[in-house]
């Protein structure tokens, strides 16, 4: 048995300022699984104290100008370098995703929300964060590039388990890019942690396109259920062709629990998430509704 | 002599270190650097129970700057000793560093001293400790299995202590009781939390023989005499200082191992040595706390009269006995303030620590009471509910009302309001009554009203200790007032204040007596070199035994000053008065002379003083606490409200009111509940600190033990009532820690109250509170 001691001072690394996308990407491919970009470090230094994680290189990128919420064609682009903050009062994302921006009022706390980014939340992949349960949900794209040029990868295929994504070595998260939806379309997001900008036990997020009377088409996320968020094909299809005004909720929540198999541990037993996740999901459904007939 | 008529004791003055402490200027224990300093880095046990087979640290050889290590070898027979001097308990010390087998995940192997703490950390992750692993002691229940080895050699069995208190004829209320009500109550592990941690820097100095530490403690003066008799050193040649110390809550009033190894350090190398905890080593191996479970049966009359309480208390203590409370203080206290308020004639507690695999327990704000509270209260309630009697009801059918009152165990509880604090919260919670009421037809929401009424001994004395047999030994707080020639004063204090506002009460109370005003006074502490001899500042005595002590000093020094005023203005010293930087004859303000013309007189112009009299002005006193302490009281109450479809628990309102006897300053009384509160709110809701089966610690970080933030407290409402006390000087009892005790009683009776079901156990979380709606839900 060997003992690793009881770290809270990261191991030695060294620090290096990117002055262009191209700098840091030159850099990242250099270093390749011994560096590591970083912006607001709201993941990456905690866990860099705690030595799990354990970069040579740190390639500082808070520099570069990737940050940006805008609309390009049919798709919101959002940079990676983009703080959390920036989506309140952002009238693309108040106008086009109702369930992002309940999302986003979960993250952390205000300190958190002004320095972290999208691009480090994606990156880092925790279980129950929010942007990569949002980013599930819209079936965005995470555009990533190293020197070798740019991939886009589904959402839906980049988060792999928990704090483990798609990414190879020397590549960057640069931008999120989420399809918009018809005007047609509400949603909401709601979480349960044990205090306030907690870790989420729980949270599931909805989407849905109706005519006025119903639900035309649907898309659902959750995080807790298991080491990602994941998605509820079988809710999705179970809510679409139901009325607005009585969705069935509950069942479609009571559904969607037996399906799950979710993780136990200290914080909460897996029977309590289940329960929970049949609640949220009941709620996050009649939430969503009730906003798409106040629209109408 | 009768103290002037009081003008700064009561007076809501903000607190005079808070333009340090606010405005970065403080100087904690990491702030002190010293030329050519050596920082310490611990190897620690990351295996709960093992012999230690081999310490390989010869990779360092090759790490490219200078690096000394040292274990339990080098140590060898300096250890923490830590025993009551009963039979029934079972003898243990903890050496600095393990010899032979480590038994908690975080006990210190061995350190590495390197020339920055960066390099010192890396260097400790190249030292490998080669373990043969042992069974662990995990649980409560597997301590007290006969068939498992005990964790020391020479001991019978885990159970490090067992011992009884009784009084009164319990058989013959069991047998005129007609309800008999019996529970097991439990309340959970806790770290101890201060914002800053813990940390140790020593150096000693060959030209004087003086070795200094400086320890992140709330006693000093104790630390230096545990030091002094460990490494065989002459008291006089240490210093231990206090800096200012960022919280402490009773888990930095105990003297630890790393106090004693970072001073023999640096005597061993010759170098200053520094020490600054990390958070996780203060999580995982500074000190816990609670961890109780109390099964109590109670006899009742059919009209509601408690007769008498039988009471089995078990303590998982962890792996070692903590010095100076050791490991008897914890169940021992809830054996003794089990009867609480109430009347009660027959009492009979059997209590025990018990040893397991883990972090030692000790004092945490409130030290036991918070897990007694919750069972005394937990247990009125249940008796209510059995009973078909309103709560409040109940317990002013069996409160104490008659007052000096001896109770069950020979303990004398001074004056109090308990009833009348009982009656002011009933008022003040008739709405929410009615609110909580209206709320049983809900299938979603629930809203909850419960309280907890409690006494709290404080301000012990040295007859408690004795009785006790426990190594602090006493309770005593010294002061010295001095006076300079400009009529400034200075007080020097035993108490070391780690936020308790001393520098500011302690000012106040002199300032009544010497007639100048507080903001002329500096109150210095926390430094065994300046400040007379004491045991530092816990136990809720600083108000009224360390402003009893800085009134006597203080009153003694103006007795001095009355004379020579008399003696100038040629009147009687009982016709002088001090107030307002002067000496005024009684009744003929206009006839007097100004303190600092006092002061000069006394210290440089001595041919003005009166015939015979010595020059000086300065006196020295200490008070030691009444034989049983005197007796603070509250009642708390929260009102929740439950989401019975998520388990989310929001806490509407929490008020209190209590009375601490004479209120030296409101504002630090009320910050002084609100904070203990706070903590309390941990412990009811948050707070726990989980272990494995295997003794691995759970909830290492922030991220996994809960502490309570901001947006879950509510306002915190408090009332107060003022008995002044006969036992202290100023009328003062102890206030420290009671906001502490009364929380996770109180909260979990409103959420017993709001499900309608018992409750046993805390901390009340969102999954615990899912699991006890379940009823609820299913009835829907």
């Amino acid at each position: 048995m060997v003992v690793k001691g009881e770290p809270m001072r990261p191991a030695s690394f060294e620090y290096h300022r990117a002055t262009s996308l191209e700098h840091a990407l030159e850099l990242l491919s250099q270093f390749g699984d011994d560096g590591r970009p970083i912006a607001g470090g709201q993941s990456l230094v905690p866990m860099m104290n705690f030595r799990l994680a354990r970069p040579g290189h740190l390639v500082d990128i808070n520099k570069l100008p990737i940050a940006g919420i805008e609309v390009l064609g049919k798709t919101l682009r959002i940079g990676a370098l983009t703080r959390h903050e920036a989506y309140f009062g952002n009238p693309l994302i108040a106008r086009h995703f109702p369930a992002f921006l309940d999302a986003v009022h979960y993250i952390g706390h205000p300190t958190i929300r002004r320095n972290g980014s999208i691009g480090g939340s994606i990156s880092h992949a925790d279980p129950t964060a929010e942007l990569p349960a949002v980013a599930v949900l819209h079936d965005a794209d995470i555009v990533v590039r190293s020197t070798a040029g740019e991939r886009r990868i589904p959402a839906t295929e980049f988060f792999l388990s928990a704090y483990v994504t798609a990414l190879e070595p020397g590549e960057m998260v640069v931008a999120v890019e989420l399809p918009l939806p018809p005007e047609t379309s509400t949603g909401s997001f709601i979480e349960l942690g044990e205090r306030s900008g907690d870790f989420a036990t729980a949270s599931v997020g909805i989407t849905l396109e109706h005519d006025g009377s119903a639900v035309t088409k649907a898309a659902m996320v959750c995080s807790g259920a298991d080491l990602f968020p994941i998605r509820a094909p079988e809710i999705e299809d179970f809510l679409a062709g139901q009325p607005l005004i009585d969705p069935k909720a509950k069942e479609a929540g009571q559904l969607f629990a037996e399906s799950i198999d979710p993780v136990d541990d200290h914080i909460a037993s897996a029977d309590y998430r289940r329960g929970l996740i049949a609640q949220l999901t009941q709620r996050a459904i009649t939430t969503a509704c009730t906003r798409a007939l106040g629209k109408k | 002599m009768k103290a002037e008529q009081p003008r700064h004791v009561g007076a809501r003055i903000q607190r005079f270190e808070d333009i340090r402490l606010l405005s970065g200027l403080a100087r904690y224990i990491d702030d002190i650097r010293l030329p050519n300093m050596l920082h310490l880095n611990f190897v620690r046990a990351d295996i709960a129970h093992a012999r230690i087979v081999g310490i390989d640290s010869s990779a360092l050889a090759d790490i490219g700057y200078p690096t000394w290590v040292f274990t339990g070898e080098h140590t060898a027979g300096l250890s923490m000793k830590a025993h009551q001097d009963y039979p029934e308990m079972q003898y243990s010390e903890q050496p600095l560093l393990a010899e032979g087998k480590v038994r908690f995940v975080g006990e210190p192997v061995a350190v590495v001293l390197a020339e920055d703490a960066y390099k010192a950390e890396d260097a400790a992750e190249h030292v490998m400790v080669e373990y043969d692993s042992l069974p662990v002691v995990g649980t409560m229940k597997q301590a007290r299995d006969a068939s498992l080895p005990p964790l020391f050699d020479g001991w019978t069995s885990n159970v490090i202590v067992q011992r009884q208190m009784k009084g009164g004829d319990l058989e013959a209320a069991r047998t005129a009781a007609a309800h008999v009500i019996k529970r097991t109550y439990r309340t959970q592990r806790q770290a101890g939390v201060p914002m800053e941690c813990r940390g140790v820097v020593a150096h000693y100095n060959p030209a004087d023989r003086l070795l200094t530490v400086w320890s992140s403690t709330q006693m000093p003066h104790l630390v230096r005499t545990y030091i002094a008799e460990e490494l065989n050193l002459p008291e006089s040649r240490i210093r231990v200082v206090a800096p200012d110390v960022g919280g402490g809550f009773g888990i930095k009033g105990q003297v630890f191992g790393d106090e004693v190894l970072v001073a023999w350090l640096a005597m061993k190398t010759g170098r200053p040595v520094k020490w600054i905890e990390d958070r996780r080593e203060h999580l995982v191996a500074s000190l816990h706390a609670r961890d109780h479970e109390h099964t109590l049966e109670a006899y009742v009359s059919a009209d509601g009269r408690l007769l008498g309480l039988k009471a089995d208390i078990t303590v998982d203590n962890g792996a070692y006995s903590t010095f100076p409370f050791t490991a008897a203080g914890e169940p021992g206290m809830v054996g003794k303030v089990l009867p609480g308020p109430y009347d009660l004639k027959a009492y009979e507690a059997t209590f025990r620590a018990v040893a397991t695999n883990k972090c030692p327990i000790g004092t945490y704000r409130g030290v036991a009471r918070p897990s007694a509270v919750f069972s005394q209260e937990r247990l009125m309630d249940d008796i209510a509910l059995e009973l078909g009697m309103d709560p409040f009801e109940l317990r002013l059918k069996n409160i104490v009302r008659e007052f000096p009152y001896k109770n069950v165990l020979g303990f004398t509880y001074d004056e109090g309001s308990y009833a009348q604090s009982l009656e002011q919260m009933r008022g003040l919670l008739a709405k929410d009554i009615v609110d909580a009421t209206a709320s049983r037809a809900s299938e979603t929401t629930r809203i909850g009203v419960g309280f907890a009424c409690f006494i709290e001994q404080t301000a012990h004395g040295t007859p408690d200790f004795t009785r006790r047999r426990v190594p602090i030994e006493t309770g005593y707080i010294a002061a010295r007032v001095e006076m300079s020639p400009d009529g400034e004063a200075t007080i020097d204090l035993g108490l070391q204040n780690h936020g308790q506002g001393l520098e500011t009460t302690m000012a106040q109370v002199a300032a009544d007596a010497l007639g100048i005003l507080p903001e002329n006074i500096y109150v210095r502490h926390g430094d065994t070199l300046t400040t007379p001899y004491s045991v530092g500042t816990w136990g809720s005595r600083g108000g009224p035994l360390g402003g009893g002590a800085v009134h006597i000093a203080a009153t003694k020094l103006a007795d001095k000053l009355r004379a020579i005023a008399a003696h100038l203005l040629q009147v009687k010293a009982d016709q002088i008065e001090l107030a307002n930087g002067k000496a005024s004859v009684r009744g003929n303000p206009g006839n007097h002379i100004e303190i600092r013309k006092l002061a000069r007189a006394a210290l440089r112009n001595v041919d003005q003083l009166p015939e015979g009299m010595t020059p000086g002005l300065e006196a020295h006193a200490s008070l030691d606490g009444p034989r049983d302490g005197s007796y603070s009281n509250a009642v708390h109450a929260a009102v929740v409200e439950i989401d019975v479809t998520t388990g989310k628990m929001k806490l509407r309102r929490f008020v209190v009111v209590e009375d601490c006897g004479t209120i030296l300053n409101p504002l630090v009384v009320d910050g002084q509940v609100r904070g203990g509160v706070v903590q309390g709110i941990g412990s009811a809701m948050f707070e726990h600190f989980i272990y494995d089966a295997e003794c691995q610690p759970l909830t290492t970080n922030f991220a996994d033990y809960l502490m309570p933030l901001a947006p879950e407290i509510p306002d915190i409402e408090v009332h107060h009532i003022e008995t002044p006390t006969p036992l202290t000087p100023l009328g003062a009892k102890g206030l420290g820690e009671g906001g502490a005790i009364g929380p996770a009683a109180a909260i979990a009776n409103a959420v017993a109250n709001a499900l309608g079901v018992g409750v046993i156990s805390t901390p009340l979380n969102t999954n615990a509170l899912w699991k006890l709606s379940q009823h609820i839900r299913e009835a829907v």
